[in-house]
């Protein structure tokens, strides 16, 4: 069952002739334990496509459902309060707050939502998972790009939504790195049952997803495996 | 709080130097507060301990006990009772062979009424005739001792000081207590009409019952003092634009430092951390770089009130403080209103694109 659903979506910026048409007649649904991935250039409407799934902007038409809630129908305060419980966002950069140890960011999100998120034990084998006991007392200053990103995936994951939206999470990574980052996803989904949505210009996590997108002139369609010339499984 | 504390415990060399830039002000509006209620006790220190109520004056004086001048008939019609006391205020010029020459207020009082009563020596004893005096303990300051023998301006006659009192001064210079016949001998007026320069009471709206005398309050009586107005305001106002200056301040680093952090906080935000927890993260920031800077500049304070030399007017009013404390975090929550408004309004979709 769709824990997201994107019907018919569309979104113009600017008006008269100098409107833009970003997105045009999106469907898109994800599923828990499904890695998905949005593949488009620069300036294809992924990071529209993304900010719009997670209810930080609104469509010009078309419908946003999350966990069976219209996200046009809410408040501001209601889809913050969505996106706390319910998405967890991974961004390419500011992903962290600079002043924080890799523990005050956890902690930081259990002061701000006491309730729902992951038990102590679960946090120490998600922080297994994803290697970064040993980093618990580092600033994100000391650490690397790969290990930032894995620290960002630990605290969208710490709140424990359905939902994970990544902006470009490989953006900053070598290759070895962008193969770590995609099993990581790839785990996540099938072992924490999470719908993990990557929007990327990056073709290397293909082989991790379990669908994939491209999004070209704000058009959205799904690409077939026999096109990828492969498959995660 | 959370964050707010976090972030100051990070950057420490950011934070220490607002804070120092807090301590400065806040030790400048503290330590300005104390020269200006020093000065302005020094202006009233005698009246104060004269514990009135109401002061009578000639209609004629403008308010001002210099030119004020009472007859003993209207004296007489006024019934003074053991709450009122005569006085005579003339300004002198205290000399001795061997010490400096002292400007002060000689304050001629009636052995028999309550200001001379209530007159208690830190030192030596009362005046027991018109030849003694009682001088405020800035002349002890100043090197004379019990016994000295002084003179008054040009007069030939000598004074023995027999005792010094503390918190004695009138208009800025030290008073000392005689006699009223001292007073009248000082104003010229021996054997004349004139009684004294104001009866002092320590009730309310005493009547002097003479249409050519006036009762006045106090406080008005105070406020009327020659400068004592214009002294406070200026004080006033110099607090007042500091206080300005610490707002500004605050504000403007605090609005830097927002600007600064705004990608983070839109991250933030669009994880679904609320604007308000955000906003508290600022005003709380405020409040902690503004309350500490008041406790440093509280102690220094302190410490220089402690080494100040004799003589430097300077008197904390406590209460006037603790109202210029929250006086100043209110400025921080107000200089922390800019940035908290800007990160309420902050876009996620701008820091992330799309």
């Amino acid at each position: 069952m769709a824990v997201i659903e994107l019907k018919n979506i569309n979104k113009y910026f600017g008006s008269g002739t100098s409107r833009v048409h970003v997105l045009s007649d999106v469907d898109f649904s994800a599923e828990k334990g499904q890695l998905i991935l949005v593949i488009g250039p620069s300036g294809s409407g992924k990071s529209t496509f993304l900010t719009i799934a997670g209810g930080l902007q609104t469509p010009s038409s078309g419908d946003v459902i999350v966990e069976n809630q219209s996200v046009d129908q809410l408040s501001k305060k209601q889809r913050d309060k969505l996106r706390l419980n319910h998405v967890g966002f991974v961004l390419q950069s500011y992903s962290l707050v600079p002043y924080l140890k890799v523990k005050e960011q956890l902690e930081f999100v259990r002061k701000v939502k006491p309730k729902g998120n992951l038990s102590d034990s679960e946090l120490k084998d998600l922080l297994a998972q994803l290697g970064i006991t040993d980093l618990v007392n580092k600033y994100p200053g000391q650490l690397s790009g790969g290990q930032t990103q894995r620290v960002a995936i630990a605290r969208a994951l710490y709140a424990n939504p359905e939902i994970v939206l990544a902006d470009e999470p490989t953006a900053a990574l070598d290759s070895a790195r962008v193969v770590e980052v995609g099993k990581l996803f790839k785990e996540l989904a099938d072992t924490r049952k999470k719908a993990v949505v990557v929007v990327t210009h990056d073709t290397r996590l293909m082989e991790f997803a379990d669908k994939t997108y491209e999004i070209m002139d704000g058009k959205l369609h799904l690409k077939n495996t026999a096109e990828m010339g492969q498959t995660s499984k | 709080m959370y964050l707010a504390l976090k972030e100051i415990r990070h950057e420490k060399l950011r934070y220490t130097l607002i804070i120092a830039m807090i301590v400065l002000i806040t030790y400048l509006i503290f330590i300005l507060s104390g020269l200006a209620t020093g000065l302005a006790g020094e202006n009233t220190q005698a009246i104060e301990s004269w514990d009135a109520k109401s002061v009578v004056l000639n209609r004629d004086a403008n308010v001002n006990l210099s030119q004020s001048t009472i007859t003993d008939a209207q004296v007489k019609n006024a019934k003074l009772t053991k709450n009122q006391a005569l006085i005579g205020q003339a300004p002198v010029v205290v000399k001795h062979s061997d010490r400096k020459k002292e400007s002060a207020q000689f304050v001629g009082v009636k052995k028999n009424q309550y200001i001379a009563k209530a007159l208690t020596p830190s030192n030596g004893r009362q005046a027991r005739n018109n030849k003694e005096v009682v001088a405020d303990e800035q002349f002890k300051a100043d090197g004379y001792k019990l016994g000295d023998k002084i003179k008054f301006n040009s007069s030939s006659t000598k004074y023995t000081i027999v005792g010094f009192v503390k918190d004695a001064k009138l208009n800025v210079a030290p008073v000392v207590y005689g006699s009223l016949k001292t007073w009248q001998e000082l104003r010229d007026f021996p054997g004349g009409r004139l009684a004294g320069s104001a009866i002092i009471s320590k009730t309310a709206n005493f009547n002097g019952h003479d249409k050519a005398l006036k009762t006045y309050s106090n406080s008005y009586f105070i406020s009327k003092l020659p400068g004592y107005a214009a002294q406070n305001t200026t004080f006033g106002f110099m607090i007042g634009f500091l206080m300005i200056i610490s707002l500004v301040i605050i504000a403007v680093f605090l609005y830097i430092l927002t600007i600064q952090a705004l990608p983070t906080y839109a991250v933030l935000r669009a994880q679904g951390i609320p604007a308000a927890v955000l906003v508290k993260t600022i005003i709380s920031q405020s409040l902690i770089l503004m309350a500490g800077g008041i406790v440093i500049g509280a102690l220094l304070t302190f410490i220089t009130a402690n080494m100040i030399p004799f003589g430097v007017p300077i008197s904390f009013n406590v209460p006037m403080l603790a109202g210029m404390s929250v006086g100043l975090l209110l400025m921080g929550v107000i200089g922390a209103a800019i940035p908290a408004r800007k990160i309420a309004t902050v876009d996620p979709v701008r820091v992330i694109g799309g």
